[in-house]
């Protein structure tokens, strides 16, 4: 069946190069793309091809479509140029449709809105592998080997027990402090990995969004600014926010940054399962170990270090109901405004 | 940890919070309250308590941490009198792992189904009541925070805690035949296991003809506990329990209760010793605290005299020094608190975070810039590319299958169809084609830059990779020539109509800022239809205004796109026909028919 579309392929692009009247283009366009053409034909009797080929088979018909189509257009405008007499076929300038505008990833343009937000504070942003060692995505964040902080997150090992896919965005942190000297400010948009089944609410994958300041006399009133700041870009001045207590390992104090449940706005309901409050997140001043380990007195230098998942707000904001589909094939965009 | 209201008043009789303002606070000092519902009449607060805080595994906990928040008594359950006999309890300890253990020996047991309240309070824990005896074991393990476990004295006269040299397998109390491994800590009778350290066996299990029992309850080496319910992937409530730091110092009150209870529910007789075997009690630590460090930490002032009262109602003794500092001894409960910051986040919760000013953003003073250079590169690239009408795209790194030996493999990732680290962006690409295809997405042309994977000799890379498709090669060529990016057109990174490009070689801007533009984006449910439609008019008209007049007729939920591909000036006529192709998405076929028909007057 393939080589059927191969020597269609063949047949059609050397009609197509031979014609030389646009009523000619015009005849082979419904031959080849009209309703009862014959692409649609072989759509049509794509049932018929054995199930272990149908996938190939449809990807090369595809390919051929697209392929014919493009050399459809090229002739086109070739002879719409070189046409001088009236009647004439103006088939198909590209004037003829609005022009295709390109897409940023919704991921992207949330990224992109808090890295705004952040470079505004005289943040820099930061960098880190994604496959990361025990060290850096551990030990350094004052989780040591078999600290049961590390049930916290379920890891996928790529050598266990030392390299793994990073399964949270302070591993960078632990990377930036280790390499660069303070004072400094960083944020970090990055993918995350955690092993867990993929489904509708569930991904293995995350995006975090993660920052760290080290500075002199750093405060807990510093941090809950900025988290303030970073919540009411994302969800608007209205949105309420309260901090409270919450153990982080690689923080001292923690800090859980909550959002008042934006569906039943604090009376409780099943999205925020009767909290009336939805987990955002989490924070907190550096712990003296981690800047221990990475060279920084911690008698002279503090810090806030601060972390969200992105996935939850990007789903709500562009209405998408299965997480999957952020690293999937059915998130489109429409080729222009109409 | 899920508490009852009724039963935490118990604990603290003067707590004046209703359920709902409990768990309000319980919240802002640190145990998150993830679950709030009504049962059987009782409110059930369910607590996430973080793995620094194994103390508030149990009632006990919870309790002390309320008793000192609200400033209230803690009443600790009535315990009788307990007299134990001179009798020795047959139970040997040659393990390094147990760090304390109380041990006796009951006898003239009425075992029987529990009473009611037994049962209900376990049901509101999830723990099915199996008797009396195991009830109560469960009930002051929620109670106390520390498991604890009875044996069938005539299927276990003798018991040995020691770790594994030469037994293969362990049958559960749930009848699961669990393979183990060397080291695993196990209680024998010298030739069977009786128990592991977080799960009972059936070969000793309670039941109710039981009149003699050797009770115990200990707290091991957690990292033992941890290693041993991992590797055998047996996970109890005791392992949950037993796998993090507890307080020795808990034992001997809260196996009192136990005893207790058994005197009183199963008219139990304690018939042996009180074999109480604590190698290393742990040393008290001291920690010099500046009175002005929470203030310090805050932002705010937090009076000094707040801060010392906090430390002693949750049970450090305080200590002035010659200097200014002071001395602090936490209570052995609270195994987090190490280091001065632990204290200075103590009074700060109690103090309440909610008093520290939330309206005044870090300072936005600029320090020098250290952003990597190849992601101003990233953002610059993305921008060229949407403007030239490229859509973005994310998709998974890792993929089905490699032949390449320098592929990365995952160990262990769940989802084992997909193993390998992508090491090129083409094959996620193909795949995201694959899909657009499935879903007929018109003309697809997009791009992703991501990493790729690849290591040599256990050493591993990855790079930004930029892969872009585009349905029609002559425009990718064309638009890569455009950035004056290399253009790949053979081998694994120039394949039809995709091309990759390695960034990391690539050189970079100083600094770019780009511009956000939001945009809409769809999550597709259904093929995309097209359908065309041809209009004749008696003069000539712009397309772009035609398609705009048309498009305005047809609900945006549904309409995907509008072209026109023909433009035609009939010869006979000279009227102007002009053939729309339009894409609908969101619909079925037949509705976006009779939308189209109507739409362009085709009934």
């Amino acid at each position: 069946m393939n080589q059927d579309l191969d020597q269609i392929k063949i047949q059609y692009q050397h009609k197509i190069e031979n014609i030389e009247s646009t009523q000619e283009l015009e005849k082979i366009r419904i031959r080849l793309f009209g309703r009862n053409g014959l692409i649609n034909d072989l759509f049509k009797n794509i049932k018929d091809i054995a199930p272990a080929d149908r996938k190939q088979y449809g990807h090369n018909l595809n390919q051929l479509k697209s392929e014919l189509e493009s050399l459809f257009d090229q002739k086109s405008k070739s002879l719409s140029v070189n046409s001088t007499s009236i009647p004439k076929i103006n088939i198909y300038s590209p004037n003829n449709t609005l022009p295709k505008v390109g897409h940023l990833h919704p991921i992207t343009q949330t990224e992109r809105l808090l890295n705004e937000v952040f470079q505004k504070l005289g943040f820099s942003l930061y960098d880190g592998p994604e496959i990361e060692n025990d060290e850096y995505c551990f030990q350094r964040l004052n989780v040591p080997l078999d600290h049961p902080a590390r049930e916290m997150q379920d890891t996928i090992y790529i050598k266990e027990p030392e390299y793994l896919l990073r399964t949270q965005g302070s591993s960078i942190e632990a990377r930036l402090l280790s390499q660069e000297k303070p004072p400094f400010k960083a944020a970090f948009p990055g993918r995350v990995y955690r092993n867990e089944k993929v489904n509708k609410s569930n991904h293995f994958i995350f995006h975090h969004y993660q920052g760290v300041v080290v500075d002199k006399n750093i405060t807990l009133k510093d941090l809950f600014g900025t988290i303030n700041l970073l919540f009411k870009t994302l969800y608007g001045p209205n949105v309420v926010i309260r901090f409270r207590n919450k153990y982080y390992p690689e923080v001292e104090p923690g800090v859980g940054p909550d959002m008042q449940c934006f569906s039943c706005h604090g009376t409780g309901c099943s999205i925020c399962k009767g909290a009336g409050w939805i987990e955002m997140g989490g924070a907190g001043i550096i712990h003296p170990h981690v800047l221990k380990m990475a060279g920084i007195d911690p008698k002279i230098w503090q810090g806030f270090a601060f972390g969200l998942g992105l996935d939850r707000w990007v789903m709500a904001k562009y209405n998408i109901k299965d997480i999957r589909t952020l690293l999937g094939g059915n998130l489109a965009y429409k080729p222009n405004e109409l | 940890m899920k508490i009852i209201y009724s039963e935490i008043i118990k604990w603290l009789p003067d707590l004046k919070d209703d359920p709902k303002s409990l768990r309000d606070n319980l919240t802002q000092i640190g145990h998150f309250v993830s679950g709030f519902e009504e049962i059987d009449g009782e409110t059930i607060l369910d607590l996430e308590i973080r793995s620094n805080r194994a103390d508030c595994l149990g009632y006990y906990g919870v309790a002390t941490d309320l008793a000192a928040y609200y400033q209230i008594d803690l009443k600790i359950p009535q315990i009788s009198d307990l007299k134990f006999s001179d009798s020795p309890v047959p139970v040997t300890i040659n393990s390094p792992d147990v760090s304390r253990i109380q041990t006796t020996k009951i006898s003239n047991l009425k075992n029987s189904p529990s009473p009611t309240w037994l049962i209900n309070f376990l049901k509101l824990h999830d723990i099915n009541s199996i008797n009396t005896l195991v009830d109560l074991t469960n009930y002051v393990m929620l109670q106390w925070g520390i498991p604890c476990h009875a044996f069938d004295f005539k299927k276990a006269p003798q018991l040995i805690w020691e770790n594994n040299t030469k037994y293969l397998e362990f049958i559960s109390l749930d009848n699961t035949k669990i393979n183990l491994a060397p080291n695993n800590l196990l209680i024998t009778n010298s030739k069977e296991v009786i128990s592991l350290s977080f799960i009972g066996g059936q070969n000793s299990a309670i039941d109710l003809n039981t009149t003699d029992s050797i009770l115990e309850m200990a707290i091991y080496n957690r990292s033992r506990v941890r290693n041993d319910s991992r590797s055998l992937k047996t996970i109890t409530e005791a392992s949950i329990r037993l796998d993090k730091e507890l307080d020795t110092e808990t034992i001997p009150l809260a196996f009192s209760h136990l005893l207790s209870l058994l005197k009183e529910h199963c008219q139990a007789v304690i018939s042996g010793q009180l074999l109480d075997i604590y190698p290393h009690p742990p040393a008290k630590i001291t920690i010099n605290f500046n009175p002005l460090s929470p203030s310090n930490f805050a932002g705010i002032n937090i009076p000094t005299d707040f801060s010392l009262d906090v430390l002693k109602r949750l049970g450090c003794s305080v200590v002035q020094n010659p200097e200014s500092d002071l001395s602090v001894t936490p209570p052995s409960l609270r195994k987090d608190i190490l280091i001065p910051e632990d204290l200075v986040e103590e009074v700060i919760r109690f103090y309440g975070y909610y008093k520290i000013p939330t309206d005044t953003p870090i300072n936005p003073q600029k320090f020098p810039d250290i952003t990597p250079p190849i992601l101003y590169l990233i953002e610059k690239l993305k921008d060229q590319l949407t403007a030239l009408g490229y859509d973005e795209i994310r998709s998974w790194p890792l993929v089905k299958t490699s032949q390449d030996k320098n592929a990365v493999y995952t160990q262990n990732s769940i989802n084992s169809d997909y193993p390998v680290l992508r090491q090129s962006i083409i094959q996620s690409l193909k795949s995201q084609l694959d899909q657009y295809l499935r879903y007929k997405l018109p003309e697809p042309q997009f791009f992703e830059i991501g990493k790729i994977f690849s290591q040599i000799n256990g050493q591993y890379t990855e790079k930004y990779a930029l892969g872009i498709y585009n349905h029609n090669p002559q425009k990718l060529e064309s638009d890569i020539e455009s950035l004056k990016l290399p253009l790949v057109k053979e081998g694994p990174r120039g394949v039809d109509n995709f091309s990759e490009i390695i960034l990391d070689d690539l050189p970079k801007p100083d600094i770019y800022i780009p511009k956000n533009s939001p945009s809409q984006a769809i999550e597709l449910t259904s093929q995309i239809i097209n359908l065309d439609a041809n209009i004749t008019l008696d003069h000539p008209q712009d397309p772009r205004e035609l398609i705009k007049q048309y498009s305005a007729l047809i609900d945006p939920q549904i309409l995907w796109s509008m072209q026109i591909t023909d433009i035609y000036q009939q010869p006979n006529t000279k009227d102007y026909r002009y053939t729309f192709r339009v894409y609908y998405y969101n619909t079925d076929d037949k509705t976006a028919k009779k939308i189209h028909l109507k739409t362009f007057n085709l009934d």
